[in-house]
């Protein structure tokens, strides 16, 4: 056994397609051990892995196309039953159970304070500032307006060319916005001062990408801008100059939404697409570390927990679910026969203790994270909720909906 | 001539199929239960700094409209 760890990470570093080095592999995992079991067969005598892992490259090239291709659809399976099994083998309690000794929540009543009207049709997204106050929202008569959450007042406009503005966001520093849409692009304004200025003249795009763009975000930083589209890839861009980062492939059909994770914890993001999976990623290197396929239907958010280590997803199959990064599984789910309608929007509030949804049916649900259970169901809206943000202090959210208004 | 490029493509996809089921068999796990204390912990350590859970009072409360004092 210890010939074969030893060989093994040989094996990892001359491999020549680069899969990244598992960080401490104490024992080769056993589908591992049966993939080289399967190749050592195949060709016949490779004396150690560190030939198999190089001859399988080679010998995949020489061999008939039909062969290769059904040995690695059988291999590919085999796989997906191992990772089964082994997450799995580590699901040993369910988390309302762990959760039954934290107190209940009592009753909550939240009520609008604020509602922003000013849009002349459906509003599709917004995002909050970093000083808790200024709310950026995009509709789909193609206008991004920022608003004063206090004073409801509107502090800027800007019209874009394009219709169904899907997707908009705050930069971190409050000086600019950046929103995209069915033109394909990511276009980022920068907020001035002087209400005279033509903010559409200052217009910088960012982003080009052959379908339309879903959600946008900034990074820690003004200079990075990170972009789903609906042509199934994510892309990092340097907002200076224009440029393409790092590009995310690997969802099979469109990625409708993206978060990225809360700085402490490093940089991944995750995004959610129409093909139900929930990717996690490395942004340096381009590459999925985790993926999640539990949903029924289309994802249409996904958003982290505030620790980094979980994140929770919405979907049009009517649930939201919780998945937690370390143990590579989904914990929880939150649903209810009586609710049918997707969920459009989801956001945790500052604790992680409550999930906000909001849904097709025109209404808000509040979960309560760890017990599962749903605490409040809020109406206001009539149309569907078709964004949620919770404010960055915590003290108030906000939802956009098709009814053309905002409520805070 | 199509089918082999068709056939070429779809070995290519397999392979990283294959490639991307490696390389997440491979991560570390832990166990749920774990996992879930976890996030019990953090939860009942910010839940005091959750407006939205705890309550904030009204005076706090910058979304809560200011009646106008009348000073006679």
């Amino acid at each position: 056994m210890n010939n074969s760890q030893v060989e093994w990470g040989a094996a990892e570093d001359a491999a020549p397609y680069g899969a990244a080095a598992s960080p401490g592999c104490r024992s080769p995992p056993p589908l591992l051990l049966l993939f080289f079991l399967l190749l050592h067969l195949k060709t016949g005598g490779a004396s150690s892995p560190c030939d198999v892992m190089t001859a399988a490259s080679a010998v995949s090239s020489e061999v008939q196309p039909n062969e290769t291709l059904t040995h690695l659809k059988t291999e590919s399976d085999t796989l997906k039953t191992k990772l089964e099994e082994e997450r799995a083998k580590l699901h040993d309690v369910e988390l309302h159970q762990v959760a039954e000794k934290v107190d209940g929540l009592g009753q909550f009543i939240m009520k609008t304070r604020r509602t922003l009207k000013g849009h002349g049709n459906k509003v599709l997204c917004m995002d909050w500032c970093k000083d808790k106050r200024r709310i950026v929202s995009s509709s789909q008569d193609g206008k991004v307006i920022v608003w004063d959450a206090f004073t409801t007042n509107k502090e800027h406009a800007v019209t874009m060319p394009c219709t169904w503005v899907m997707a908009c966001a705050y930069a971190p520093s409050g000086c600019a916005v950046a929103c995209g849409g069915l033109d394909n692009k990511c276009s980022v304004y920068p907020l001035s001062l002087d209400k005279n200025e033509n903010l559409a003249a200052k217009k910088k795009s960012v982003a080009m990408h052959t379908n339309y763009l879903s959600a946008c975000s900034f990074t820690n930083s003004d200079m990075q801008i990170l972009t789903s589209s609906g042509d199934g890839t994510c892309a990092l861009w340097d907002v200076e100059s224009g440029q393409l980062l790092q590009s995310f492939h690997g969802h099979a059909a469109d990625v409708l939404c993206l978060d990225l994770a809360p700085s402490e914890t490093g940089n991944t993001f995750v995004s959610g697409g129409c093909d139900k999976k929930a990717n996690v990623w490395d942004m340096r290197s381009g590459q999925c570390i985790q993926s999640f396929e539990t949903h029924e239907s289309d994802i249409n958010s996904v958003r982290y927990y505030p620790s980094g280590d979980a994140f929770a997803s919405g979907s049009d199959d009517a649930t939201c679910r919780l998945y937690d990064l370390r143990a590579d599984r989904e914990v929880a789910i939150y649903s209810k026969e009586s609710i049918i309608f997707g969920v459009s929007s989801v956001d945790f509030s500052l604790s992680g203790r409550l999930l906000f949804g909001g849904y097709n049916d025109y209404t808000i649900n509040v979960w309560d994270v760890l017990k599962g259970t749903r605490v409040s169901i809020l109406f206001g809206h009539e149309n569907r909720v078709s964004t949620l943000r919770v404010s960055p202090d915590g003290t108030a959210f906000c939802t956009g909906s098709w009814d053309h208004t905002l409520r805070v | 001539m199509s089918s082999k490029a068709q056939s070429s493509n779809n070995l290519a996809h397999a392979r990283r199929t294959v490639q991307q089921l490696r390389i997440e068999a491979s991560i570390e796990r832990i166990k749920v239960s774990k996992a879930s204390a976890d996030l019990m912990n953090y939860c009942s350590e910010h839940a005091r700094n959750d407006p939205l859970l705890m309550g904030i009072p009204a005076s706090d409360n910058p979304f809560k409209d200011k009646k106008p004092c009348n000073i006679l």
